[in-house]
């Protein structure tokens, strides 16, 4: 009977054997599977375009977009994506070259005086569909961004031309705006003020131009689609998936298209992570990535080439000044500027190189009157001092009259480095100070929605740069500015402000701005954080990456590729 | 025609003898056991589950009396020792309390005697200076620092700064520096910021060092101690490393345990008992009452749960920045027990016409007595299967929330928390990951191994197979 029937030690290992053979199998089939079906995307998305990060056959960069843009028509773009993307499809009167540097784009020349400026056109600048660039775009633009139906966010740039703010406010008809088209060729502009920065306006997103047959052709869709829109840059869109794939190809229309030597500029990937873009570096699949202080070690370890950029913005603890909030107090403020030190924040907890800790409003690259603003205007120095800010302190109890104070709400964002740095606070202020802070954490529009509403005692926020004068900083804290999240307002202030904003003497300039600065930090109205950097990595065959503070970063349009 | 056979013996009177007495005809030959004391028995007879339980007991000994052992405030930041991991070593050197640079100034031991790129002063972790000579031609410097040496043509590390000048020939390096070496390397730029092939390296040790103040400030000395710079003293222990922020692991994570225990046994807990309530109340009713319990059971599980969280949180008025903890209870305990509820009822209609039910009827048995007794000891099995993965998702279910605000507001940690940190340095600095997600691991095996084994122990079917 042996024989027949095996025994229970002989029927466990031939039934283990079995369920080998079965996994081994089974893990068999899902390899071939997986083969299988990674050929089949291969097949699908070879004819897609390039896989490579650079393809120097067809010209080809391939990079990761961080957002999409929410639409592309310049009169309301107001993030950083949209106006990289806009940067490389349209061009202004005036435009930066590879060093930053102003320079001439649709205008060939121009002049600009106290009451009016001119801008002659050149007669080779088209449209990608051809047509002529003429002065009528322009004025239409610009009368389009003021247009109260429009809801423009960023209609204000527009103002220092005349009656762009009543217009803006439905109180003229747009037809009444100060900007008018001589001929196909010629555009004069009437200011509302001498307006010092008005060339380097004129280089901003919003400055645009749109051809009207164009714009009314497409229904209120204009700058939704690749197809409903028009360009008359270097590049032109060619595709747009929403939320998966943008693609730029060079513009053959484009008056100056010798100096593009790039074909294509493709985006298939949109992602916000940087650890996603991290692997599709490593992996060559796109030519540029930004680096997070998490990933430097992975990437001194693949002993990559690593840049550093500082992108212009600054980044600041903003107070609550309205009444009713414990921040309105000046020596609450003065308390938490002396115990805290933004060199402790950058060298420990935010560890990228590239941030720099601030001490002024003004970032260190801004430019003076002959050298830059901050050597020429050295901002007062603030130690950390913790006895006195325990007596500031102290003080804000008595004129408070209260023995302990309220736990403050500072608002943030949520993204890792806030929530960092909102901790840090948190501990640090309750350490050296014992306030209490409950961290409020909001994503984006909320927290613009909450700043604008005035819900914070503290908030966490930071300001790029528009156009390449200190004044895209110096007017935050005006009392009228509507950036002035927390309502701070100070006629000393605001008397430097208007100065600033009226004076054509760049000396006289300088030293409101050097006031503006002084007071800014005197009266503790913000706490300086950092000037954010970037770190990041390209291809080694990718050359002549153009990164800058003001316009559109970064910008592609004067890369090539070096093989070999 | 067996009977007949058996008339035909014959009958003897010794037919009619006893034999023996039949004297115990019943006898109890184990001692009398209770239902409790019988489960019991046989939780112990299963190892794995004994095991799991003694894990159980210890998570609960470790949130509640380890921060006793352990006094370290969990949001306590040590700003020198940022993601340290456990075991590192932890010597310092006292120095003098961090004085701005002008660039100019020299420590006497290291006089500018050297040339080329060297350390101005004695490197440590506040500072390192670097000075140089004026290369040829150089419109300004770059700064770079590696953790490895490099070869020629190697990539030269991190980009610290740049100098705008080329007089420029000095700088500070104060960006994250650890104990260990460190290579320099500066590279001079040409006049359209290009660099260009001349370059300088140098290796330079760095030590972790602390001033005086600090270590008296956070009981390192004695607050009289009076130590000169350079005297070496023991910075704070973290047995388990510390956090982006330079926060005590242990410490952390016996706080986090209270937040995430707390969720995972009490929410699953009370959704439970509510649930095996109202299915056994609906199972036993039966008929119009049990299809109207069981319809708006339907309509708890078609309640989305997020918005309630949302709803309880603005109801409880809870503001920005506090815990979320007791609107997450209430939502779920809420909005969880109908999967129970639905369970229970099964069982117990299926039970309830069971012969043994229907004999304890007739036996003259009350309504409680029959649910208390017979129906929910059978249904043991079942709610203890729910239990086990309700304690689980409840864990879950917290990290998640508190990843997206809704839960804990720092610096209160929970495990979840911790994980979602923990994550973003996975590469770099893997235990702070590791340990929180180890614990919610062991934390969910020894719960999924218990309650297995309590369904083993408890269920009075599984008696008879002994």
């Amino acid at each position: 009977m042996s024989e027949v029937i095996p025994s229970n030690d002989n029927f466990t290992t031939s039934a283990g054997r079995q369920l080998l053979l079965f996994g081994l199998l089974a893990v068999a089939g899902i390899a071939l599977l997986m083969i299988a079906l990674s050929w089949a995307t291969s097949l699908t998305s070879s004819t897609s375009g390039a896989v490579e990060g650079i393809d120097p056959a067809t010209k080809t960069i391939t990079l990761v977009l961080a957002e999409e843009p929410p639409q592309l028509n310049s009169t309301l773009a107001t993030d950083q994506v949209s106006g990289m993307i806009l940067g490389h499809l349209m061009e202004g009167l005036l435009r930066y070259d590879e060093h930053s540097q102003l320079t001439p784009g649709v205008a060939e020349r121009w002049t600009i005086g106290e009451q009016e400026a001119t801008f002659w056109l050149r007669d080779d600048a088209r449209w990608s569909d051809g047509q002529a660039v003429t002065a009528h775009d322009f004025v239409f633009a610009w009368r389009t961004a003021l247009d109260q139906a429009n809801a423009s966010e960023y209609a204000f740039i527009l103002f220092p031309v005349k009656n762009a703010e009543a217009i803006n406010n439905g109180k003229l008809p747009v037809e009444a705006l100060g900007v008018t088209a001589l001929d196909d060729r010629t555009l004069r502009v009437s200011l509302e003020r001498p307006v010092a920065y008005f060339d380097k306006l004129v280089a901003f997103t919003t400055y645009f131009p749109i051809r009207e047959d164009f714009y009314t052709a497409t229904a209120g869709r204009y700058g939704a689609d690749a197809d409903t829109m028009i360009y008359n840059g270097p590049f032109a869109l060619t595709r747009w998936v929403h939320g998966a794939h943008v693609r730029m190809e060079k513009n053959p229309y484009y008056w100056n298209s010798e100096r593009v030597m790039i074909e294509v500029i493709d985006f298939p990937y949109v992602t916000t992570d940087p650890n996603a873009s991290l692997n599709l570096f490593k992996d060559q699949k796109i030519a540029y990535t930004g680096l997070i202080e998490e990933n430097l070690n992975e990437a001194l370890v693949q002993r990559w080439h690593l840049h550093r950029f500082i992108d212009g913005s600054i980044f600041f603890m903003e107070f609550n000044h309205r009444e009713g909030h414990p921040t309105a107090n000046y020596h609450l403020r003065k308390a938490m500027q002396l115990a805290l030190d933004p060199a402790e924040l950058v060298y420990k907890v935010v560890k990228l190189p590239g941030y720099l800790p601030a001490e002024s409003l003004f970032p260190i690259w801004l430019k003076g009157v002959e050298h830059n603003l901050r050597q020429e205007y050295p901002p007062p120095q603030v130690a950390l001092d913790l006895q006195a800010a325990q007596r500031h302190l102290a003080l804000a109890k008595e004129q408070l009259g209260v023995t302990e104070l309220q736990p403050l709400v500072l608002l943030s964002g949520d993204n890792p480095l806030s929530n960092k740095q909102s901790e840090y606070y948190q501990a640090t202020l309750k350490k050296r100070l014992g306030l209490d802070i409950r961290i409020d954490k909001q994503i984006f529009k909320q927290r613009l929605a909450k700043m604008t509403a005035g819900d914070f005692d503290m908030v966490l926020a930071g300001w790029g740069p528009d156009f390449d004068d200190p004044l895209t900083f110096g007017d935050l804290f005006a009392s009228w500015n509507l950036n002035n999240r927390g309502r701070y307002a100070n006629p000393e202030l605001d008397a430097q402000v208007r100065i600033a904003q009226n004076s054509m003497d760049p000396r006289t300039r300088m030293d409101a701005f050097g006031e503006i600065q002084r007071i800014l930090i005197e009266d503790a109205v913000v706490l300086m954080n950092y000037e954010r950097g970037v770190v990041y990595v390209t291809d080694p065959r990718l050359k002549g990456l153009v990164r800058r503070a003001v316009g559109p970063d970064p910008d592609f349009t004067h890369v090539h590729i070096q093989e070999g | 025609m067996a009977e007949a056979s058996q008339n035909d013996s014959p009958l003897s009177p010794d037919a009619f003898d006893l034999l023996h007495v039949e004297r115990r005809v019943q006898s109890l030959s184990r001692p009398s056991l209770s239902y409790w004391q019988d489960a019991w028995i046989r939780l112990r007879a299963n190892r794995r589950a004994l095991i799991s339980l003694y894990i159980v007991l210890g998570l609960l000994v470790f949130t509640l009396f380890g921060p006793l052992l352990w006094p370290v405030d969990p949001s306590a930041q040590d700003l020198d020792q940022i993601s340290r991991p456990p075991g590192a070593s932890r010597a310092a050197v006292i120095v003098d309390p961090y004085q701005p640079w002008d660039g100019k100034s020299f420590s006497p031991m290291q006089a500018p005697v050297q040339t080329g790129l060297r350390l101005a002063e004695p490197a440590n972790a506040q500072a390192v200076r670097l000075l140089w000579d004026p290369m040829p031609g150089a419109a300004g410097y770059r700064i770079y620092r590696n953790i490895f040496p490099m070869n020629p043509g190697d990539a030269l590390g991190l980009p610290l700064a740049e100098t705008l000048t080329g007089a420029d020939t000095t700088f500070e390096d104060r960006m994250d520096l650890r104990p260990r070496r460190y290579y320099y390397t500066i590279v001079a730029l040409d006049g359209l910021g290009e660099e260009t092939k001349a370059m300088e390296m140098l290796p330079v040790e760095v030590t972790r060092v602390i001033t005086l103040e600090e270590a008296k400030e956070r009981g390192l000395v004695g607050a009289d101690a009076q130590l000169v710079p350079g005297n070496a003293v023991q910075l704070a222990l973290h047995p388990l490393g510390t956090d982006y922020l330079g926060r005590d692991m242990l410490a952390r994570l016996m706080y986090g345990a209270r937040v995430s225990l707390f969720i995972g046994i009490c929410a699953p807990f009370l959704f439970v008992l509510f649930g095996v309530v109202y299915g056994s109340a609906s199972g036993f009713l039966g008929g119009r009452w049990d299809h109207l319990f069981m319809r708006f059971a339907d309509f708890v599980i078609a309640l989305p749960f997020l918005l309630f969280m949302i709803l309880f949180k603005i109801a409880f008025g809870i503001g920005p920045g506090e815990s979320g903890i007791m609107p997450m209870v209430v939502a779920m305990v809420m909005l969880s027990w109908p999967a129970t509820a639905r369970l229970v009822r099964g069982q117990i209609l299926q039970i309830r016409e069971e012969g043994y039910i229907s004999a304890s009827r007739l036996l003259g048995a009350r309504t409680g007595y029959l649910v208390l007794r017979h129906m929910i000891p059978n249904t043991m099995g079942v709610i203890l299967v729910t239990v086990t993965f309700a304690v689980p998702s409840a864990i879950f279910t917290e990290a998640f929330l508190s990843f997206i605000g809704m839960g804990v507001a720092p610096p209160t940690p929970s495990w979840g928390s911790m994980c979602n940190e923990g994550i973003k340095t996975m590469l770099t600095y893997p235990h702070e990951l590791i340990f929180p997600a180890v614990f919610i691991s062991i934390t969910v095996l020894a719960f999924n191994l218990l309650g297995d084994g309590l369904r083993d122990a408890l269920d009075a079917r599984m008696r008879s197979r002994e």
